[in-house]
């Protein structure tokens, strides 16, 4: 489709004119593909993440924009973090039930980046160990079941584009 | 990098996609395909959009009817064309599917009357109002103090015992449903 296509390039431009801080993408790269991108993410200073180095995956459907992007991380380094599993699947509301297609790759990079600037402990989410080895490939495909409800929680309370709970209900 | 697209030619502002990206550019592009909006409506929570990408959005998620951008509630029927100046201009419009929704107008003497912005969302509002007004009224007629208002029976007459024992029972009732919403 051309719309999404024009789409893509002016959320490429504006990722590699204007990114959130510790974002890098490589738009030379991305060019010979424009339904999929790599971006590079640094751990923001004073996190627990500092200086530590992700690549975040994006992979833009036919639907895009109605539908989200699939988003993962990918490579030797996947952030261990409540929301994050180890195979680089990410528990984040807005990538399935609360995506809109106003947002963008440059709002979702945001959501990642304060995802991981506000986490105080590294860890694993719960279940991670059952969830790799049982999931699908493509994590737009995983039904986040108490995900749901946390989200639905958050909606009530807080703002649901900064997750700072970990996956578990407690 | 940025390829030109010279797909939509009539919709394209001067200057072409170059000079889109300044912020007189960006302010009427469409919050979905982030283009000049093209048979732009706008919201009644006032963002604006192509009529053609508003309308898969909403197709895409009929039982979740939100705005895109700040997640008020929208519809086929809330939202307004837009028509500016030369608008006929553009491409044929029967080209164009699906039709946008026509643009209402209400006479004169009904503006100031409505609130308009309740519009949406109508079925949450309802509902609450329903359920806040229950005990409410139960209270109201309860401890109906003499305003003036020609309102319970004369004191010692029987409908007016039957009255007070009436109003307690629903005073219980109120009072065990607020109680059951607490604990729920
Ligand atoms: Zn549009
Ligand atoms: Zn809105």
């Amino acid at each position: 489709m051309a719309s999404m296509e024009k789409r893509l390039q002016k959320e490429l431009l504006a990722l590699t004119k204007d990114p959130p801080a510790g974002v890098k993408v490589d738009s030379q790269r991305i060019c010979t593909n424009l339904s999929e991108w790599t971006v590079d993410l640094e751990g923001a200073p004073e996190s627990i993440y500092e200086g530590e180095k992700f690549q975040l995956m994006f992979k833009f459907g036919s639907r895009y924009p109605f539908e989200s992007p699939q988003v993962m991380f990918i490579g030797e380094h996947i952030p261990v973090h409540p929301h994050v599993y180890s195979n680089g699947h990410i528990c984040l509301s807005i990538l399935t039930y609360d995506w809109s297609p106003a947002l963008s790759a440059q709002s979702v990079c945001l959501s990642v980046v304060s995802m991981l600037s506000s986490c105080k402990e590294k860890k694993r989410p719960p279940d991670n160990a059952f969830y790799v080895k049982t999931c699908s490939k493509n994590p737009k495909k995983t039904r986040w079941w108490y995900h749901v409800l946390l989200n639905k929680v958050e909606r009530n309370s807080v703002n649901m584009y900064e997750e700072e709970r970990p996956c578990d209900m407690k | 990098m940025a390829t030109p697209t010279g797909a939509e030619g009539g919709t394209t502002p001067p200057g072409g996609a170059d000079s889109a990206d300044t912020d007189a550019g960006t302010f009427y592009e469409c919050n979905i395909c982030l283009d000049t909006a093209r048979d732009p409506v706008v919201s009644m929570c006032g963002h604006l959009f192509c009529w053609p990408c508003l309308h898969q959005w909403l197709e895409t998620r009929p039982q979740k009817q939100m705005c895109p951008v700040c997640k008020a509630g929208i519809g086929k029927d809330k939202v307004i064309p837009v028509y500016g100046r030369g608008s006929n201009n553009q491409q044929d419009p029967r080209e164009k599917l699906p039709p946008r929704p026509a643009g209402q107008r209400s006479e004169p003497e009904n503006q100031g009357g409505g609130f308009p912005g309740f519009g949406f969302g109508d079925g949450g509002f309802h509902m609450s109002f329903g359920i806040g007004a229950f005990p409410f009224g139960i209270f109201a007629s309860t401890f109906n103090f003499n305003d003036g208002r020609p309102g319970p029976a004369p004191p010692g007459s029987p409908q007016n015992r039957e009255e007070q024992f009436l109003s307690k029972v629903f005073l219980w009732v109120a009072i065990l449903f607020i109680f059951y919403l607490l604990i729920a």
